[in-house]
This record gives C-alpha cells, sequence and structure tokens, in this order.
C-alpha cells in the first residue's frame, strides 16, 4: 500500500481512537458484552492452520459473488483498489483465527473500516461481506469437524462473537465519518458571512440566515458598526427572516447591537419577526424595549426610508412598457 | 491637559483628546458649562474621536455634561464614538441612554439643525 494513504489512514485511526470512546477498557467492556473470552479465543486459534488453507479460496468465491452485483460491481473499478482490497481482505480473514484480539487487533479493524468508508462502500455491502464469511466457513467447519460436530458448532459461535466485534467496530468508522461531516458542514454554516449592504444614502440592510451564536452575533456587530462608519449610515435595517429561533439570548445580542450602533449616531429597525418568532418572544418574555421592530422587510425598508425623509414614488409605466 | 472648546457661532465644539485623565474630563465639563452661561450657547458638541476606552467615570462624566447643559437650556450631542469603543461600552452595559449621538462632528452639527438649534434658530 501506498506510503501516503497508510499515513492517511492511521490518522483516521488516532483521531477515532483518541476519542475516548474505543479504547483499552472499551475493548474489554464489548467483549464481555458479547461474552467472548479466552475458550472463544483458544477455540479460533485452533483453526488457523485450517483456516490458511481455504483462506484463498473463500476470498475469491466472495468476489466472484461480490463483483457480480451491478453497484458493488463500481466500488472495485480500479483494478488497483480491487487487488489492494483483496490482499487486505485475505490478511483480515486469517487475523480473525491468530489468536490475539488485543486493541492492535481493535485498530486495525477501524482502520479497515475506514478504508472501506473512504471507498463509500455502503454499510449493507459490508455486512453482506460479514454474511458470506459466517457462511462460508460455517460450510468449512462442518466438513473439517465432521467427526465431533458439537465442536464445529462451538467454533462457530465463538467465530460469531468476533465477528460481532468487529462489525460493531466498522460501523464505528462509518458513524464517527458522518459525524465528522456534519461538524465540518456544521462550522461552514458558521462561517458564512453576513453582508453589510448599503441600500441608499445613509441606509444599511443587514440580512442574518441561520443560527446566530456569541461567536457569530459579535462578528456581526463588529462588522456592522464599522459599516456605519464607512458608510455614515443613519439607519440600519436588520433582517431576521432567515433566523430560525430567537430566544433570549440571541435577542440580548439583538439589544447589544441596537445599543452600540445608536452610540454611533444610527438607529435600528428590526425587519423579519415572523409569526412564530413573535408567539416565542411573547411566551419567554423577551421585550426587546423600545427598539422599532417589523413584520418583513419591506416594512422595514420603508419605515427606514420614511425616517430619513425618502419619498417613493412610482411612475405610471415605469420602464418595463418599453418593451 | 486642556480639552480645546472652540465656539461656531451658538454652538460650542469640545474635542476630548485621548489621554485625558479623569481630572482633566471633570475640569473640560466645567469649562463647557461656564461656556455655555458665557456665551449663551445653545448647542454643545462633545466629540470623543479620540477617545479609545470609555470607562464608567468618562461615561458618567458625559452625562453629567448632558444633563447640565439640558439644565442650562441647551443641547448637547455626543459624537465621535469609534466601533470598538461602542462594542465596549454596551457589553459593559454604559448605554448613554437618553443622550443624543451623531457619528462625527458634520453629523453632530446637522442633527442640532434638525433640533432646531443653530446660530439662525435663535
Amino acid at each position: 500500500m501506498a506510503k501516503q494513504d497508510r499515513a492517511v489512514e492511521s490518522k483516521d485511526v488516532e483521531r477515532f481512537t483518541d476519542s475516548a470512546e474505543i479504547g483499552v477498557q472499551e475493548l474489554a467492556q464489548r467483549k464481555r458484552f458479547l461474552e467472548f473470552g479466552d475458550e472463544d479465543v483458544a477455540r479460533l486459534a485452533g483453526i488457523n492452520d485450517l483456516a490458511r488453507r481455504y483462506a484463498g479460496a473463500v476470498i475469491d468465491d466472495f468476489y466472484r459473488h461480490l463483483l457480480s452485483f451491478e453497484d458493488t460491481r463500481s466500488f472495485f473499478k480500479d483494478p488497483q483498489v480491487l487487488q489492494r482490497v483483496k490482499n487486505m481482505q485475505k490478511e483480515y480473514f486469517l487475523r480473525l483465527t491468530q489468536g490475539n484480539y488485543d486493541l492492535a487487533y481493535a485498530q486495525d479493524r477501524l482502520r479497515i473500516g475506514a478504508i472501506h468508508e473512504r471507498i463509500r462502500l455502503p454499510i449493507k455491502s459490508y455486512l453482506g461481506m460479514y454474511n458470506y464469511y459466517l457462511r462460508a466457513v460455517a460450510a468449512k467447519l462442518t466438513d473439517a469437524f465432521r467427526k465431533k460436530p458439537g465442536d464445529a458448532w462451538a467454533t462457530f459461535l465463538s467465530l460469531l462473537k468476533l465477528t460481532f466485534l468487529d462489525m460493531g467496530l466498522a460501523i464505528d468508522t462509518y458513524i464517527a465519518s458522518s459525524e465528522r461531516t456534519i461538524r465540518a458542514q456544521q462550522e461552514a454554516i458558521q462561517e458564512l458571512p453576513t453582508p453589510v449592504l448599503p441600500f441608499r444614502e445613509g441606509m444599511l440592510i443587514v440580512p442574518i440566515i441561520g443560527i446566530i451564536d456569541s461567536q457569530r452575533a459579535r462578528q456581526l456587530t463588529e462588522q456592522l458598526l464599522g459599516s456605519i462608519r464607512s458608510n455614515r449610515a443613519k439607519m440600519v435595517v436588520i433582517d431576521i427572516t432567515g433566523v430560525q429561533s430567537v430566544d433570549s439570548r440571541v435577542a440580548n445580542h439583538i439589544v447589544q447591537t441596537v445599543e452600540a450602533a445608536r452610540l454611533m449616531g444610527a438607529r435600528v429597525i428590526i425587519a423579519g419577526i415572523s409569526p412564530e418568532v413573535a408567539q416565542t418572544m411573547v411566551t419567554l418574555g423577551i421585550d426587546l424595549g423600545r427598539i422599532l421592530t417589523v413584520g418583513d422587510l419591506q416594512s422595514g425598508i420603508e419605515r427606514a426610508e420614511q425616517l430619513l425623509g425618502y419619498v417613493v414614488t412610482r411612475s405610471r409605466s415605469g420602464e418595463m412598457a418599453a418593451g | 491637559m486642556r480639552a480645546s472648546i472652540l465656539k461656531q457661532g451658538s454652538v460650542l465644539i469640545a474635542s476630548v483628546q485621548g489621554s485625558m485623565t479623569d481630572a482633566d474630563l471633570a475640569q473640560m465639563r466645567d469649562e463647557l458649562v461656564a461656556d455655555v452661561r458665557r456665551y449663551r450657547a445653545t448647542g454643545v458638541i462633545v466629540d470623543v474621536t479620540m477617545l479609545d476606552v470609555m470607562d464608567s467615570f468618562a461615561a458618567r462624566t458625559l452625562r453629567g455634561i448632558a444633563q447640565m447643559i439640558k439644565l442650562l437650556g441647551a443641547t448637547a450631542i455626543i459624537v465621535g464614538i469609534q466601533p470598538e469603543v461602542a462594542f465596549s461600552m454596551v457589553q459593559l452595559g454604559l448605554t448613554l441612554e437618553g443622550i443624543n449621538t451623531a457619528l462625527d462632528l458634520e453629523e453632530g452639527l446637522a442633527l442640532l439643525k434638525e433640533l432646531r438649534i443653530d446660530d439662525h434658530g435663535r
């Protein structure tokens, strides 16, 4: 495997095992929960030689099965990827019976899960693989332990426990990846810039969309105050139509922003208070005091224009009739 | 350090220097009040553009100036509060409630005109 790939993968594993979730204790707890103990370890180690003998055949059969399906075939279009995964799969397979299932084992499973996740193999395909293994091995065990079917069954159950341990780890990597994506998207939303738009001479419009947290509120206020100075604005219309919820914290931020703007000689109108937000504010007892508020942006603009002394008229035909 | 107080018609313009101490501020207040009386000024603009920090003493002093000047029948306007200063003031709860404010000297003079206090309105 390319050196670079290995570096990226171990970062993923570090990140994952760094999060308190999977450590030595967690691993031990999972084994206890699955009732996977020393007897199971012994049974699996006991079929290691057998596994070495049939590993190649099982893997080949498995991939023949896999590649017979359109949607899984597309994941292994790149022959390099296919060979890499096949080799890993064989290693993985043999690892099941090596008799040592410590933290390094778990980390290896996580690494493999991360690789499958990265090539975006869906969980159902991943689980399908495990399903194939277990059935293929069950058949081999029945064969090998013909004289002692009880042993075949016991060994199979040990293998079952181990594969459930593995599946849990694999699914964890998929979930961790989703959570990382969600976090990244949240950060991206936070960083969306809030434009401060000069509208008429002396007027600014600030449309806010999304969630206002303390950091964003601070950024917004600083930006607004700077714009008031550079645009010599006397009226500001802050439009909160796109703000999902207004609680007391958000209301506080708004009040502070309005007060700071006033110190710089600008008056603020809060526009875009929806009926739902109005309801919430009344229920929470939020009082914006003497801050001017209106229901929608249009009203906010009209009011601001009025206060600035603009008179907006409409000529009968406008310019659209000019066709 | 003395504050500079300029007269423009019936408007007094006081510029606060950045390095004024509490004592300097208090002195400026006293001089302004005396000047309003002496010149029968109708408007006072206190320009704090050069002030980087507004603490509670400064805020109280400005409020005091505004109130005293009002008692003398004139109008006070505070101008030139910078964005950073405005921001930290509201966080400290120093809102200068009830006191006229404007962006800068130009806006302050325009505001005085609006409130009909200027040379011609006298």
